[in-house]
């Protein structure tokens, strides 16, 4: 050993007792080390939990509020069901208590999750879909871009881009789906009146708070049959996801004791048929030629024609195609085309005039020192790819509401089917304006106008953020007037969080609520006039 | 003879922001003596052009050239012989060469080590050291942090420990070490994320911990140093960035780099260059890094004693 020649023996056991320490100290270290590891591994994020209520209001009426594709709640058959006296009732009930007294840990958390609420649960699924397949397509090596194949959703790139506009009309078409379908089953449980299995036996508990509705047809059931259907429209890939949802939802209802198995199916064919309507207005709504790219160029010329020469251009590299030109003619829900063309706001400031150098310098001073204030209004609001974007931050915000006023799954439908078909409206009326004056963004005009989100990939004018917000806004202030100031600040703050982003003229903002509070109106009006008294 | 505390400025740029850093500066087997205070100020920027996304490698014709710049001013100072405690705090300014979007600049997180020099024996057969440190750090300002590639840094409040366990003989030394940080979770701007396919709706989005290591074959003398290192930076968990989407601070990122530095000492001061490489990586730029510094040393306390030898 090369440390022996000066004082061996002393010196190894020197060393010996030195290892030792150090052994100890790397043994310790490996076990910090090891249990961050496993600490590591389980980092996950927050998630709300959501607890089933009682609706303060039952809403009993609910079966002759006036629909938007169904002719009327009798529009769809419901076949009468067996007496709770019968023989084949008293089966399913006994299948009930067993299953309910029988239900395991995985049954028992998905009676929990899915007891907050039929409509706001799919409501968070169409959530969270969005958000999934909210990311613009990758370039192909020759600068061309993929279109997503409704035919072959699953392949790159997936479909369907679930960009803002989609996501309205996803959102619409699900909340018109499941209005109609449970005024259909609101109909028909009052006119059956059959009672909860937990009403005819008093020995059944169920693990749900127990509901004074009748139970035939399940409104749980109506609602997964509904929303599994138009979802698997809009998100075709997610088929199988979709279809093991909507049979945990309803099998959870039976875990639960709170409806029997006749309960279920009545409400899985209403539910269904309903959606057929739904579907069909869906295939005929013009959102097939929305993406018509080969008609982009007579678009532009048009606008040229109409004296418009500086056009926007895409910012992206290499340039994407336009994001759903022609979603501007896609059949709106609470007005006719030509209300469309009469709201339209008149031309923005011509790029170049005073008034157009005016917003731009606001733009600029904001690029070159953006507050941190600013920054976050920009960010919390930007709901850009990979979110459920602004329709869907919209629809959160009433999911919230619904949730805190306890609304039955009836009115909360309603809200949702009037806030949507105005935010899809709003989407439609929003897009017309943006292809027909085809304002180039702040940064194609001052490449200075650094953004702190990205470049939508479509013009301007309007902001599509500020048309949506203030037609949200609008709607669930009707609904919910304890809550109008804070919803309204809300829009305005989405509105502005596009300046303060840079990506919008303060006056696409400005006229952009304007209008989406006007496409607001028309879906409170029909709100008003649709028998409900609300 | 004792030498300077040496930093030897291994610094992961590009996407890695600096609070990793940070953590790997104290990484050195050596240890400033009682009384002596050293203040070291560097400059480094880092370019890169591909980056990995999950683990494909591409470039992003959006972004160009993503460039950082950092300066980084740290201090530190020999409590005892066998205790030094270090601070630190770099400004950092991010651009691209193509991008839009704007590019942030600021100061970033505050740092704080202790090192202790656990064992150090020292025999004709060379010189064996260990040593342990354990810091933390803190975002310095609010900056804007979900807002990669261009963010200054992560934000989240950070405590690491590492060992250090070096062999050194006639001016020739090899280190190796490794250290694990614990990253709180970070509050964001919007309240929604997608982590792991799924979209959450909160604020917090969780940052993964983060392990590392390092091996360093260098030489010392009093007038000179030079030290090559392969340093190996992974994080615990996370997802990767989404197909064509930006990255987030919920990814894991992990990289192996190789790093260089030399340095000379001219009596107080000491003027050091480095350079490093990112030679694979995950939901990291592959970043190119070099870099310039000078520290400066003066005894404060002790003087009498530092005399004597």
């Amino acid at each position: 050993m090369p440390f022996d020649t000066e004082g061996g023996i002393l010196k190894s056991k020197k060393l010996l007792k030195m290892k030792k320490i150090s052994v100890l100290y790397i043994q310790f270290f490996v076990l910090v080390l090891v249990s961050t590891l496993i600490n590591a591994c389980q980092k996950t994020a927050e998630t709300t939990e959501l607890e089933a209520y009682l609706p303060t209001n039952l809403d009993e009426t609910g079966g002759s509020w006036k629909p938007f594709l169904v002719t009327s709640g009798t529009d769809i058959t419901v076949a009468s069901p067996t007496a709770t006296t019968s023989a084949e009732y008293q089966a399913e009930l006994a299948a009930v208590k067993t299953a309910a007294n029988g239900a395991t840990a995985e049954q028992k958390a998905a009676i929990k999750y899915w007891s907050a609420g039929a409509v706001i649960r799919w409501n968070e699924i169409a959530r969270d879909l969005a958000a999934q397949y909210n990311i613009p397509p990758k370039n192909n090596p020759d600068g061309t871009y993929p279109a997503p194949d409704a035919n072959n959703p699953l392949a790159y790139p997936r479909f369907p881009f679930a960009n803002p506009p989609y996501a309205s009309r996803a959102f619409a078409l699900l909340s018109v789906a499941q209005y109609d379908a449970l005024i259909a089953t609101w109909k028909y449980k009052m006119q059956y009146k059959r009672s909860a299995p937990y009403k005819v036996d008093a020995t059944l508990t169920p693990s749900v708070p127990k509901s004074e509705l009748p139970s035939y047809p399940s409104e749980d059931a109506v609602v997964a049959a509904a929303s599994r259907e138009l979802l698997k429209l809009l998100f075709p890939g997610e088929a199988p996801l979709l279809e093991s949802k909507a049979t945990e939802h309803k099998n959870s209802r039976i875990w639960a004791g709170a409806n029997v198995q006749s309960d279920i199916d009545a409400g899985e064919a209403l539910g269904k048929a309903v959606a057929a309507k739904v579907i069909a207005y869906a295939k005929a709504d013009n959102m097939s030629k929305a993406n018509a790219q080969a008609d982009v160029p007579k678009l532009r010329d048009d606008a040229t024609k109409r004296g418009i020469t500086t056009q926007w251009t895409s910012r992206d590299l290499p340039a994407r195609p336009p994001m759903l030109p022609f979603f501007g003619n896609v059949k709106t829900w609470n007005f006719d085309s030509a209300t469309k063309v009469a709201i339209r706001p008149t031309a923005p400031p011509a790029v170049g005039s005073a008034d157009f150098n005016k917003a731009l310098d606001e733009l600029r001073a904001i690029a070159k020192n953006r507050s941190r204030e600013q920054f976050r209004i920009a960010s919390f609001w930007a709901d850009g790819p990979g979110t459920y974007t602004p329709p869907g931050h919209w629809n959160r915000f009433a999911t919230e509401l619904i949730y805190k006023y306890k609304y039955s799954e009836i009115r909360a439908a309603r809200t949702l089917a009037l806030m949507n078909t105005a935010v899809e409206d709003a989407g439609v009326v929003c897009w017309d304006v943006k292809y027909y004056y085809l304002l180039p963004r702040p940064t194609e005009a001052d490449p200075s106008v650094t953004t702190s989100t990205g470049i939508p990939n479509f013009p301007a004018f309007t902001s599509g953020h500020s048309t949506f917000s203030a037609a949200g806004a609008t709607v669930l202030s009707y609904i919910f007037p304890n809550e109008s100031a804070a919803l309204n600040a809300y829009a305005k703050e989405a509105s502005e969080s596009r300046i303060y982003g840079c990506i919008h003229y303060r006056f696409d903002c400005e006229i952009g609520l304007t209008h989406g509070k006007k496409v607001g109106d028309y879906a409170v009006n029909r709100g008003k006039a649709d028998g409900s008294g609300l | 003879m004792k030498q300077l505390l040496t930093f030897t400025a291994i610094i992961f740029l590009g996407m890695i922001p600096i609070s990793s850093v940070s953590a790997q500066t104290p990484t050195d087997h050596l240890m400033m003596p009682k009384g002596t205070l050293c203040n070291f100020l560097g400059y480094s920027t880092s370019r890169w052009d591909n980056y990995w996304e999950g683990a494909n490698k591409r470039i992003n014709e959006n972004i160009g050239t993503f460039k950082t710049e950092n300066i980084l001013f740290m201090a530190a100072l020999g409590v005892t012989d066998k205790l030094n405690v270090m601070v630190g705090l770099p400004y950092v300014k991010t651009s691209s060469s193509a991008s839009y979007l704007a590019g942030q600049q600021g100061i970033q997180d505050f740092s704080v080590w202790l090192k202790y020099n656990l064992i150090e024996k020292k025999g004709d057969f060379g010189t064996i050291k260990a040593f342990v440190t354990v810091g933390g750090s803190l975002p310095a300002t609010n900056y804007n942090t979900d807002f990669l590639p261009f963010s200054i840094g992560l934000k989240a409040k950070t405590a690491s420990g590492r060992l250090i366990l070096s062999y050194a003989n006639k001016g020739f030394y090899a280190t190796v070490q490794g250290g694990a940080t614990l990253r709180s979770n970070v509050e964001i701007d919007r309240n929604s994320f997608i982590f792991n396919n799924k979209l959450y709706e909160s604020n917090i989005m969780p940052v993964p911990n983060a392990a590392d290591g390092s091996l360093t074959l260098g030489f010392a003398n009093t007038r000179f140093q030079t030290a090559v290192s392969l340093d190996r930076f992974g994080c615990l968990s996370g997802d990767d960035i989404r197909y064509n989407d930006m990255p987030i601070l919920t990814n894991k990122m992990e990289q192996t780099s190789v790093n260089w530095f030399g340095r000379v000492n001219l009596g107080h001061l000491s003027v050091i260059v480095n350079a490093g490489k990112v030679l694979n990586g995950r939901n990291v730029g592959e970043a190119t890094s070099l870099g310039g510094s000078v520290l400066y040393w003066v005894q404060i306390f002790n003087k009498a004693k530092k005399a004597d030898k």
